[in-house]
């Protein structure tokens, strides 16, 4: 630790900031970290009253009202709620923690984002080092564009934030980005929900080493997205390689075949029936995605009975004004700073959820408890419409 | 034994023992500090005032929070002691403030012993040793 580190650990600046000094001197020392480096930005995750409950409200009002301000751009994950179509369906007891929990995070000096894709939001340059929760957009901001982020939970992002610091270990480390396993993916991979799959697929087995995956034509970063979110849905990997380096030893290989990839379809498909909820943006919408949906529905009606959500971030949102719109027209609804994963699609009698993302179909059953039907974007926008 | 300190603090309680991973998340209440995931080996145990013995932490980084709130009802353990150390609990009982070591052989300790712990040495010394 420097001096000025030391004398935070000492608590010379207050609880919240000696709190989050030794959270990250201890997590540090657990994985062999000998120094703290500054951080470009964090990504806090955490945020939805569904998945947190009253526990951590006590300890972000403390960490508030101690003085627990961010020193880098910090950006939040979704909440449980949208403000404008979820908000007016939902019950008062389920809105008032979910405010409160916004406004310790604000009263810190977090950006209200509410997005699980921060990437959107900025510009990360490549060997620029982060402190993200989110395992979908760490796996994204390491393997798509170079940014170097460990797989921080909720509370050590938050502390990283504060501090404007990150212990030094893991995949910071030049040494450890390196792949230590070959995946050839054999099979012909067709659209972004067998990425999704194959990412299902490769998490279970990888555990948390680091691919070089071959064989995988050259995709869009907003297909890749589906593969970063599955992966991370199933294993502990932070990163991926694409790059077919010829160089590489990595003793251990894995082989994907088509039928792997298919099995996996069809074991994330729970749902036989028509479903309640189609749902796209797991993770949330890019802007191209959005011209892509409103490009689509132009013109069509979302069926009578059929609920249509579009996710994103306000930020995108707000530049996609004219998709917006498009989608809206159709009968779809756009909601920002949300996602069906973490918010009470239950409470609205939702039972079959309709989506193109691996990681959604992975989780409904047990957040949502609802059966899920996976199919690429284009399937999902004709089973909408009329 | 020595093991290796996480966090400052010294206490002596009665050991509640367990072979399997604590989720604090959705596995202990936050209403009352028992443990509820079921199928667990100390379901329905309270871990007030004990010195918490088990493997490691899993599941949701959202457990530290969890371990802070029982900390600020009174219904937190005395101490921790786990055979490896995971992010979730150590974040849990740094911000709890609960003495923790870890890397210690936890087969050693039984249900019911006397514990000493030393958060700050990283020693855990059991008193008064039951049988099995």
């Amino acid at each position: 630790m420097t001096r000025e580190e030391e004398r935070i650990y000492d608590g010379e600046h207050g609880w919240a900031n000696q709190t989050c000094m030794r959270i990250l001197v201890r997590l540090g020392q657990l994985f062999g970290a000998e120094r703290l480096i500054p951080i470009g930005s964090a990504h806090v995750s955490g945020v939805s009253y569904k998945t947190l409950g009253d526990a951590p409200i006590e300890f972000l009002r403390t960490l508030a009202d101690s003085g627990g301000t961010v020193k880098v751009k910090t950006t939040l994950n979704p909440q449980s709620l949208d403000s404008h179509y979820l908000r007016g369906k939902l019950e008062e007891s389920l809105q008032k923690p979910q405010l409160d929990i916004l406004r310790q995070f604000e009263k810190m000096g977090l950006t209200k984002s509410l997005t699980c894709t921060p990437y959107y939001l900025q510009r990360l340059p490549r060997g620029s080092h982060h402190a993200w929760a989110e395992s979908s957009a760490v796996v994204y901001a390491n393997s798509v564009l170079g940014a170097w982020t460990n797989r921080e939970g909720g509370p050590s992002a938050l502390a990283a934030a504060i501090i404007g610091k990150t212990p030094d270990y893991g995949i910071h480390k030049a040494e450890n980005r390196r792949p230590n396993v070959r995946v050839k993916v054999e099979a012909k991979v067709h659209n972004e929900t067998e990425l999704g799959a194959l990412g299902i697929f490769l998490g279970k087995t990888l555990g948390d080493k680091i691919p070089a995956i071959i064989g995988l034509q050259k995709t869009s970063n907003d297909d890749l997205k589906q593969l970063c979110a599955a992966i991370a849905t199933t294993g502990m990997t932070n990163m991926f390689h694409l790059d077919d380096d010829k160089t590489a030893r990595e003793k251990e290989r894995i082989d994907v075949n088509s039928n792997q990839i298919e099995r996996t379809v069809d074991e994330l498909s729970s749902g036989r029936g028509e479903p309640d909820l189609v749902f796209l943006g797991c993770p949330h919408c890019s802007l191209d995605e959005m011209k892509r949906i409103a490009g689509f529905v132009e013109g069509g009606q979302v069926r009578a009975g059929v609920e249509f959500w579009v996710c994103t971030s306000c930020h995108v949102r707000r530049a996609a004004s004219a998709y917006v719109k498009s989608i809206e027209k159709a009968g779809g609804h756009v909601l920002d700073g949300v996602c069906t994963v973490v918010s009470w699609t239950e409470k609205l009698g939702i039972r079959t959820i309709m989506t193109n993302s691996a990681k959604t179909a992975y989780y409904a059953p047990v957040l949502n408890k609802a059966e899920a039907v996976l199919a690429p974007m284009k399937d999902c926008l004709e089973s909408a419409l009329q | 034994m020595k093991g290796r300190g996480i966090v400052e603090g010294t206490c002596t309680a009665e050991a509640l023992v367990s072979a399997k991973p604590i989720s604090f998340l959705g596995g202990v209440d936050p209403a009352d500090g028992r443990i509820v995931e079921k199928n667990h080996d100390l379901c329905g145990t309270c871990i007030k005032g004990k010195v918490l013995v088990f493997p490691h932490g899993h599941g949701s980084t959202v457990g530290s929070y969890v371990m802070y709130s029982l900390a600020k009802k009174g219904l937190a353990p005395a101490a921790i002691i786990n055979r490896t150390a995971d992010p979730v609990v150590v974040v849990g009982a740094i911000i709890a403030d609960i003495p923790m070591v870890d890397q210690i052989d936890i087969g050693k300790i039984n249900l019911g012993d006397t514990v000493e712990v030393d958060g700050g040495k990283g020693v855990a010394r059991i008193l008064n040793h039951k049988e099995r």
